[in-house]
């Protein structure tokens, strides 16, 4: 009896020590770990909407509206330029790939021109799917007109297509879906 | 001390070659050269940590609770290198983000612990894990070099095969692991028998 006593402080005693370590590297890390998590998000965003120099975050309501109407688009921000007028819309959308979901990340400037696309966080098959991350697949979607759909082509891609990875045309099409969904909600957003 | 619980860990029981510790880690993650010298090295730092840690509190931690207080010593210290990372050098952290809580379900650390820095002194210890690590780091890195050899024509990147090559994809998919690391195997099994003879 006294021996479980004397076991169970002893291990209190440590998961107190461990837990007050983590307490303070949580405390002294936490502030640096939000400003680069905020500087990475910062730093996806510019890069699918150059001409933006901030993003603010499509207010509560209508963020709520848009990914419940335009699944699989989960998030809006704004863009705005230096003298704070719009110049587009970035929509962080989550469609289904060939190893779950696939953060995908457009940017759609208020000309209506998909300006860029940048895949996120992803389970796919190394090689194939994962090669969406390649400047060869994401710089097709600059430039496209955001007036129609995007198409998936396996090979000699019209105007509207963009040309699949090869032997990963369930990625290429699942990042599509998720720049149409994003063009329909910029689409709603334009026309509010 | 003694220089040898440095260099057993190397080769003679290599955790991966000899000891066939951490498969699960070892198979997902070496994907490529970098990701193993990563995980690698990542690894080796919570070892070193958690044998010292593990070293110095041997006498005062009772025999009955010693596993689930060598997890909550070696889950501490994966916690604070994740949040360290994550913090100041975030590029590094993306590489690894994934592998990092990982660390904590490699039982190559827990054995460690158990076999060797729950018997020794802290400096031994500290040497074992140092060896240990680096073992693990040099067999993840060969792993990681020859899938990504034959599953994507290059080694750290840099491209051997010239872009004529077709990759053989099924290396860096999960069966690859296991062909890899039982030809590995059988390479180093061979070299070691004839040592004996």
């Amino acid at each position: 009896m006294k021996d479980i006593f004397k076991t169970g402080i002893i291990l209190f005693i440590i998961c107190a020590v461990a837990a007050f370590a983590l307490a303070m590297t949580n405390e002294g890390t936490k502030d640096q770990i939000a400003l680069q998590r905020q500087l990475a998000n910062d730093a996806a965003k510019a890069a699918v909407l150059p001409s933006a120099s901030s993003f603010e975050d499509l207010d509560e309501a209508q963020n709520a509206e848009v990914s419940e109407k335009f699944a699989p688009v989960a998030e809006g921000y704004i863009g705005y330029d230096a003298d704070h007028n719009i110049v587009g819309y970035v929509f962080k959308s989550l469609p289904t790939g060939f190893g779950g979901a696939v953060e995908v990340v457009t940017g759609i400037d208020v000309e209506g021109t998909v300006t860029g696309m940048r895949m996120g966080n992803h389970q796919e098959t190394p090689g194939l799917g994962a090669r969406a991350k390649e400047p060869l697949f994401y710089e097709q979607y600059n430039g496209m007109s955001a007036s129609d759909h995007i198409g998936v082509a396996k090979s000699n891609p019209t105007e509207t297509d963009i040309q699949a990875i090869t032997g990963a045309t369930i990625s290429s099409a699942a990042i599509t879906s998720g720049v149409n969904a994003s063009i329909d909600a910029y689409h709603f957003i334009m026309g509010n | 001390m003694n220089i040898k619980n440095l260099t057993n860990g190397l080769f003679k029981e290599n955790p991966i070659f000899v000891q066939l510790l951490g498969m699960c880690p070892t198979l997902a993650v070496t994907t490529s050269a970098m990701n193993g010298v990563g995980m690698g090295l990542a690894t080796t730092s919570v070892l070193v940590c958690s044998n010292m840690a593990i070293s110095l509190l041997r006498k005062v931690i009772p025999a009955k609770v010693r596993i689930p207080a060598f997890i909550v010593v070696i889950a501490t210290f994966v916690s604070i290198v994740g949040m360290v990372m994550e913090g100041f050098v975030p590029a590094l952290f993306n590489a690894l983000g994934l592998f990092i809580p990982l660390i904590v379900v490699n039982c190559i650390i827990l054995a460690r612990a158990e076999s060797f820095a729950s018997k020794n002194s802290i400096m031994d210890s500290m040497l074992d894990g140092l060896g240990m690590g680096l073992g693990f780091t040099i067999a993840l890195t060969i792993l990681g070099s020859v899938r990504e050899l034959f599953g994507n024509g290059s080694i750290f990147g840099v491209s051997i095969f010239g872009a004529a090559y077709k990759p053989a994809l099924i290396m860096i998919l999960p069966p690859g692991a296991f062909l890899a690391l039982g030809i590995l195997l059988a390479i180093y099994n061979q070299a070691q028998m004839k040592k004996a003879r």
